[in-house]
């Protein structure tokens, strides 16, 4: 048997918000985050545990995102900006780094949508709802 | 082992895994000679040392190839291999060939190798990756073909699965696809061309159908979900496969003197190539996540877990940083484009490769599932190893890829080629101190065989997470 319980209840809207934090992070850049706030703003009264577990994840995991990847690279730019070659060097390996990071927090906060668990993302996430059970 | 004749896959897994620890070697080796450029010179010079490095991977990742087909085809087609003896003897030609064209790589100047093997009669040598003597390149069509057939009857005569169906394609693409190696065209434009039909197509083609089924079969036996969930996943991750690999093909085209149109059309399709690799570790922790039982050979679950999130970084990330023709304008054959290639293969084949190993060894040596918890431990410790130093060698190559790119490319002074890699020695420094902790996870890997073989066999506790 899986480790934790799957859940059905609210499947639908966790899967929505783990792929829309996806397309926050790979397709359409601020879109995707502000459909997953719409998504949040309608089903944060009375979700689901399940649902409500990956909305939390996913809407904290997005605003991390925004301090890690927006906020740290316009300190970079303020601070020294991007004329010299080290600069360059330690923006792209940290911006490539951190971003497919983000992005496999949500491949695997999807898969575990989809199998119907909670999940918490790990440093970026929020606690888990009662009723999650062991995740 | 269900059936007899998989005990074929053995001699070809020993194989592959000391011809790895050969390419390892020879890594180390050429990583000291980018910082000391006369180290070992003149016995062992820079272009044959890449050359022995790089021909031992593809190498020895077809022993494993082979070996996994072996091992898989029989439980997939429910009855014994077609013809073990025939396995077996192919494995000997191969490894006899392959050791003798390393040896001429190393105590033969090439062009002598070239005059030694007569390829002036039909010239196929001197192209990168694509090294070998005309007639060694012969007799891996040979080999192909023998086992190709062998593969083939089997399946034929046996049940058809869409794991087995898959991999019969994606050895059949294999092979066929090394055909053009023996088309050598004058003009350089035709001969890159075609050469990418053989490199490109295998690594983003058809070797993803390899890997794909091979990652199916191992999650179809460590997690017991329905194999029609983990085959319908498959068939969509392959399909993806082909639709963005083919034509992502003219990634390679750009700067080659093929039509401008393939700027275009290599960059939209390259650029959805990280899809199926997405896909796909998705579809691996879906698996896990919905298992129904947890098996006792937890290191196989951590190699296939492992398998798609390293593939997907790897051949996915790294690959789209520099794939569109206005980045790879700048970006182009520099170090940026190594450290894709190191985290890809380890990624994607790698990775796949030892997976498959470390399913199959336990029940090849015979134990019923896994191997003791001793064992098992030290090849988890050889997991996190080489994974966690494959990671800083590519970070390390990516740095000195932009740096390279920015010094030498992109400044309003550009510097020459030698000059900037004197800059960068700082990372090739580092990225040997990581290929040394890889090494050392090697080790530890080829030590887990051997540590705790007596100890009675692991078995599954209740609630386990395993890898997940």
């Amino acid at each position: 048997m899986p480790p934790s319980a799957e859940l059905t209840e609210g499947a639908g809207v966790a899967v929505a918000a783990e792929s829309l934090y996806l397309v926050n992070l790979l397709l359409a850049p601020g879109l995707g985050f502000v459909l997953l706030l719409a998504l949040w703003w309608r089903a944060r009264a009375g979700a689901p545990p399940l649902a409500a577990a990956h909305l939390a994840q996913t809407l904290s995991g997005s605003l991390w995102a925004g301090i890690l990847l927006v906020i740290a690279n316009g300190l970079i730019l303020l601070l020294g900006g991007y004329q010299g070659p080290n600069v360059w060097v330690v923006v792209i390996t940290y911006f490539t780094f951190c971003h497919s990071m983000l992005v496999l927090l949500g491949a695997y906060g999807l898969s575990k949508a989809l199998a119907g668990q909670c999940w918490r993302f790990p440093l970026v996430g929020r606690p888990l709802p009662a009723g999650c059970g062991k995740a | 082992m269900q059936y007899q004749s998989q005990a074929v896959a053995k001699p070809y897994f020993i194989a592959a895994i000391g011809l790895f620890v050969g390419q390892i070697l020879f890594g180390l080796i050429l990583g000291l000679q980018y910082v000391i450029g006369d180290f070992m010179f003149p016995e062992i010079p820079f272009n044959v040392a890449r050359m022995v490095h790089t021909n031992l991977l593809i190498v020895w990742l077809l022993f494993g190839f082979m070996g996994a087909a072996y091992y898989l085809v029989p439980e997939e087609a429910e009855r014994e291999l077609f013809s073990p003896g025939l396995a077996i003897l192919m494995f000997w030609i191969f490894l006899v060939a392959g050791a003798l064209t390393i040896l001429g790589y190393l105590l033969v100047p090439y062009s002598g190798l070239a005059e030694l093997t007569q390829n002036s009669v039909l010239p196929t040598m001197g192209r990168e990756f694509l090294e070998q003597p005309t007639i060694t390149k012969l007799g891996i069509v040979v080999v192909a073909l023998a086992f190709l057939f062998n593969i083939g009857m089997t399946i034929l005569k046996g049940r058809k699965t869409a794991v087995s169906l898959v991999l019969l394609i994606g050895l059949l693409g294999l092979a066929v696809m090394f055909l053009f190696s023996f088309y050598n065209p004058d003009n350089l434009a035709k001969d890159k061309y075609y050469w990418w039909w053989v490199v490109h197509l295998w690594v983003e083609g058809v070797w993803e159908l390899i890997l794909g089924s091979i990652l199916a079969f191992v999650l179809i036996k460590t997690t017991g979900v329905d194999r029609e969930v983990i085959e319908k996943w498959l068939y969509v991750i392959i399909a993806m496969t082909l639709i963005t690999g083919i034509i992502g093909t003219g990634h390679h085209y750009y700067w080659i003197g093929a039509p401008e149109y393939w700027q275009w059309w290599g960059s939209i399709f390259s650029a959805l190539e990280p899809i199926p690799f997405f896909m796909m570790t998705v579809f691996a922790f879906n698996m896990v996540n919905r298992r129904r039982r947890n098996h006792p050979n937890k290191a196989a679950v951590l190699w296939a877990m492992g398998t798609a999130v390293m593939a997907f970084l790897g051949a996915g990330v790294w690959g789209f940083l520099h794939t569109l023709a206005p980045i790879n304008y700048y970006t182009h054959g520099t170090q940026i484009t190594a450290a894709h290639g190191h985290m890809a293969f380890y990624g994607a084949y790698v990775m796949i490769v030892l997976t498959m190993i470390s399913y199959a060894m336990p029940m090849l040596r015979g134990r019923t599932a896994a191997p003791s918890n001793r064992s098992q431990v030290v090849e988890m410790w050889s997991f996190w190893l080489m994974t966690v130093s494959i990671v800083f060698i590519t970070l390390f190559l990516t740095g000195a890829g932009i740096l390279q790119v920015y010094l030498q490319r992109y400044s309003g002074d550009p510097l020459p080629f030698m000059v900037v890699q004197d800059k960068i020695a700082m990372f090739y420094w580092m990225r040997e101190v990581a290929g040394a902790v890889f090494m050392v996870g090697l080790i530890a890997y080829v030590a887990s065989f051997f540590v705790g073989s007596r100890d009675p066999e692991a078995t599954a506790v209740a609630g386990d997470s395993a890898a997940a």
